[in-house]
């Protein structure tokens, strides 16, 4: 994976944005794009370098905003970062590029509330059918009170 | 006979004390022969007694949609429909009845105990029980022509119908395996779909259909159910035993109950030692072993009864 | 004909922990599926916020019951790079030695559990029997058989010395002749490769496009072991071949994992016999810089990524953890399609199921 040639495709994609490739632990590469730019850089990853596999799509409440990270791995990780703001939390989905990200998008959507448009089926993946508590990792998230059950925040707080 | 020998062949000796004693002690030995050649313990000896006893005891529970009246016949016909097939196989020598033409009711009294498996999956309602007893219908057809076909081997070769004349000629020629390996070794693999034991436990699956058409039953209705087939084993033993295998005849003079139950424990070491060896089979496998392999085998046997006979 | 649902799970004797399959069948043959997870989630990335570093470790322990040095190793390899630390060589090796036993405990497993809803029984019993000499190495090392709670950051909590790597030895060996008779029975008992043979095929294709990991995707010839291409810990100075086979199936997938388990056994070897002197771990800090870091590693079913953020305090402001087990699952839909009945339980089989892992 040469990350040189994917920042100069990039640059050549997207002329307006001014990228930067950092590096992170352990062997890995991150790129910031705005949310809109994300599926066409995709895009060139799957059909110009040939890089397919998606190891994970990680959401994350940055308290300004949401961040999502889509982890590539080729022989070395590359990581795409984008940030969402509070009251649109929408991106187009990536699935049509590359179908085992289904999960991915379905545990962001459900554990963040984020919207990814053209996504064929964003049922909650790991949270009950019936679940009314909102999205877990938001930082707003306070856990459902259940009849006799724990507190877990005052627990861990504790 | 008198009164009294009557009565005690039928209720105590071949009857029905002794084959239910015989179906608690074969199914001991199998278990505990499996369980060695899987390198484990086994149980101990009083371990299926216990289980019968367990069973008996607890809750009967059915689902809702089933039928009640049936679900408790049907353990029953097939426990009757065994013990009657338990009368006419003569164990060493002695049949509590036996008449020209038993071996063909034999046959037959011993296919009822799998119409009932497949009728109380049907009324059992869970999908479970409903593809497990298509399973077992599937599977009966399988091997059913074939076995039937081998058992008809000893029968002209011995020239006569009824079990305790067919051991009655063995005795004074030569067993039937000698004459006919072939048809021994069918009547050993349709003995094996008859029982539904490995490798042909298709219809009972637990990885598949849970328990196949007996997942709903419970209590006294199961413990039943697992008596008829442990007497189905014993029976089924029993018959290859007198048909192929001379029952309590050897040559020497040496006790015939001896001669006999070592006969029959080594059948049924056969039948666990298959049990070990192979994965199970699928039902479409099954299906083509059965009419592809079998059957034409069971013809060449028959035909060559035929030819040397005649 | 008409269809019927049968529902496979939650609780189902063929899994070993919830999974709620609905599958539509037609006579013998399978003709939709639909599928529900979350049976085992515990909430287990959010629970990480609340808790420090320390005790995240004994957290991460308990993702996967059959993997869980695996999650605890790639959770302080990315603790450690965020901290800065250098963990000792001796406690690396000690920590790859573990990660290649649990790999051959956990492919044993499998191996018993794919028999024994294939109906062979006996494979069962021989390989799990032989499963114990890899739990009593573990024990002997670590205290525990399954749950070794070994890691710490910043090293291993554990030692061994001459006459325990003596002892690992010889029970390496006899691990060897067992894998090789086990080996042995699969390739020549024709009822085992009728059934699997064939059975929940997988292209290449499929692989990349459902971006499956581990001896899945090398069983469909797709060359990737993490432990090659990524070396962490050090698997770069360690000498294995990474095996992979062609025919995509549920038997090439036996042959992977049963040969990746010889493969463990050199590693283990390998690593006994090169182990340095020094000590097994160095003290870490209590609150870690803030920083990001993404940490990689190959647990017995694939790849396992896990991402760590810090933000200055001694709690991590978020942790992701994506198990091996979640893209094979996105790829048994199609494996599942037009397959018979009898046949669900071995494709269901030849995934490696690791629920927990892939709930969380």
């Amino acid at each position: 994976m040469n990350n040189d040639a994917i920042l100069q495709s990039f640059r050549d994609a997207f002329p307006d944005l001014d990228l930067e490739i950092t590096s992170l632990p352990v062997d890995e590469h991150v790129i910031a794009l705005p949310a809109d730019r994300v599926h066409a850089a995709v895009a060139i990853l799957v059909e110009q370098f040939g890089i397919y596999h998606l190891s994970t799509i990680t959401g994350q409440d940055r308290d300004e905003n949401l961040e999502l990270f889509y982890h590539f791995w080729q022989g070395h990780g590359l990581t795409l970062r984008t940030s969402l703001p509070y009251d649109a939390p929408v991106i187009p989905t990536v699935t049509d590029l590359i179908p085992g990200a289904t999960f991915y998008e379905r545990e962001v959507c459900e554990m963040l509330d984020v919207t990814f448009e053209g996504h064929a089926n964003l049922e909650p993946l790991f949270l009950p059918d019936n679940w009314e508590g909102g999205a877990p990792l938001r930082k707003d998230f306070v856990v459902p009170p259940v009849e006799g059950g724990l507190d877990v925040d005052k627990e861990a707080a504790a | 006979m008198t009164l009294i020998s009557e009565l005690f062949a039928l209720l105590i000796f071949p009857g029905f004390v002794f084959l239910f004693v015989a179906a608690l002690t074969f199914e001991w030995i199998d278990r505990r022969v499996i369980a060695r050649l899987q390198g484990r313990v086994g149980p101990a000896w009083y371990q299926p007694l216990a289980d019968f006893i367990k069973l008996m005891a607890k809750e009967d529970v059915l689902p809702s949609g089933a039928n009640k009246v049936a679900a408790a016949a049907l353990p029953m016909v097939a426990l009757a429909a065994v013990m009657t097939a338990g009368l006419y196989v003569p164990v060493a020598g002695r049949a509590a009845s036996y008449f020209e033409g038993d071996l063909i009711v034999v046959l037959f009294l011993l296919s009822l105990p799998s119409l009932a498996y497949f009728l109380a999956g049907w009324i059992s309602v869970g999908v479970y029980s409903v593809i497990g007893g298509n399973r077992s219908l599937l599977q009966y057809f399988s091997y059913e022509v074939p076995f039937l076909m081998a058992l008809t081997g000893p029968a002209i070769f011995s020239g006569t119908w009824s079990i305790t004349d067919i051991v009655l000629r063995q005795s004074q020629t030569t067993w039937t395996l000698f004459v006919q390996p072939l048809g021994f070794l069918l009547a050993l693999v349709g003995l094996i779909g008859k029982l539904k034991r490995d490798p042909l436990d298709i219809p009972k699956a637990k990885s598949e259909v849970i328990a196949g058409p007996l997942t709903e039953f419970s209590g006294r209705k199961l413990a039943l159910w697992h008596l008829t087939m442990d007497m189905q084993t014993v029976v089924g033993i029993f018959l290859l035993v007198n048909t192929f295998l001379g029952g309590y005849s050897f040559g020497a003079a040496l006790p015939s109950v001896f001669v006999f139950a070592i006969k029959a424990l080594l059948v049924l070491l056969a039948l666990s030692a298959a049990s070990v060896l192979y994965a199970r089979l699928r039902i479409d496998q099954l299906a083509n072993l059965g009419w592809r392999i079998l059957v034409p085998l069971a013809l060449v046997q028959i035909a060559f009864v035929i030819w040397a006979g005649g | 004909m008409t269809k019927v649902t049968i529902p496979i799970g939650p609780q189902h004797p063929l899994l070993k922990e919830p999974l709620s399959f609905l599958v539509t069948v037609e006579g013998e043959r399978v003709v939709d599926s639909k599928m529900r997870l979350g049976y085992v989630h515990r909430g287990i990335e959010r629970l990480c916020q609340q808790r420090t570093y320390v005790q995240n470790v004994h957290l991460m322990e308990r993702v996967c019951g059959i993997c869980s040095h695996v999650h605890t190793t790639t959770y302080c390899q990315g603790v450690e790079a965020l901290l800065g630390l250098e963990v000792p060589e001796r406690g690396l090796y000690l920590r790859t030695l573990l990660c290649e036993l649990e790999r051959i405990h956990s492919h044993l497993l499998w191996l018993g559990v794919l028999a024994k809803n294939m109906g062979f029984d006996t494979i069962f019993m021989y390989a799990w029997r032989y499963r114990e000499i890899a739990l009593d190495i573990m024990e002997s090392l670590s205290g525990g058989r399954v749950s070794h709670a070994v890691n710490i950051i910043g090293g291993v909590r554990i030692d061994m010395d001459a006459a325990q790597v003596e002892a690992v030895l010889g029970q390496l060996d006899e691990l060897d002749t067992h894998i090789t008779t086990l080996l042995g029975v699969i390739e020549h008992e024709k009822t085992f490769r009728v059934r699997t043979q064939n059975v929940g095929l997988l292209s290449p294709e499929q692989v990349r496009r459902y971006c499956v990991v581990g001896p899945v995707a090398r069983a469909s010839d797709v060359d990737v072991d993490l432990r090659r291409d990524a070396p962490y810990s050090i698997y770069d100075r360690l000498d294995f071949k990474v095996i992979t086979h062609a025919d995509g199936d549920v038997w090439a997938r036996t042959v992977v994992r049963l040969l990746e388990c010889v493969e463990s056994t050199k590693l283990c070897r390998q690593i006994l016999a090169s182990l340095p002197d020094g000590p097994t771990s160095t003290r870490a800090p209590r609150k870690v810089p803030a920083g990001e870091v993404v940490s990689r590693s190959e647990a017995p079913r694939g790849e396992v990524i896990y991402y760590i953020r810090s933000n200055g305090k001694d709690k991590p402001a978020r942790v992701k953890v994506r198990t091996p087990t979640l893209p094979s699952l996105l790829a048994l839909y199609d494996q599942l399609r037009d397959v018979n009945v009898a046949d669900i339980s071995v494709v269901l089989s030849g995934v490696d199921l690791c629920i927990a892992c892939a709930d969380r």
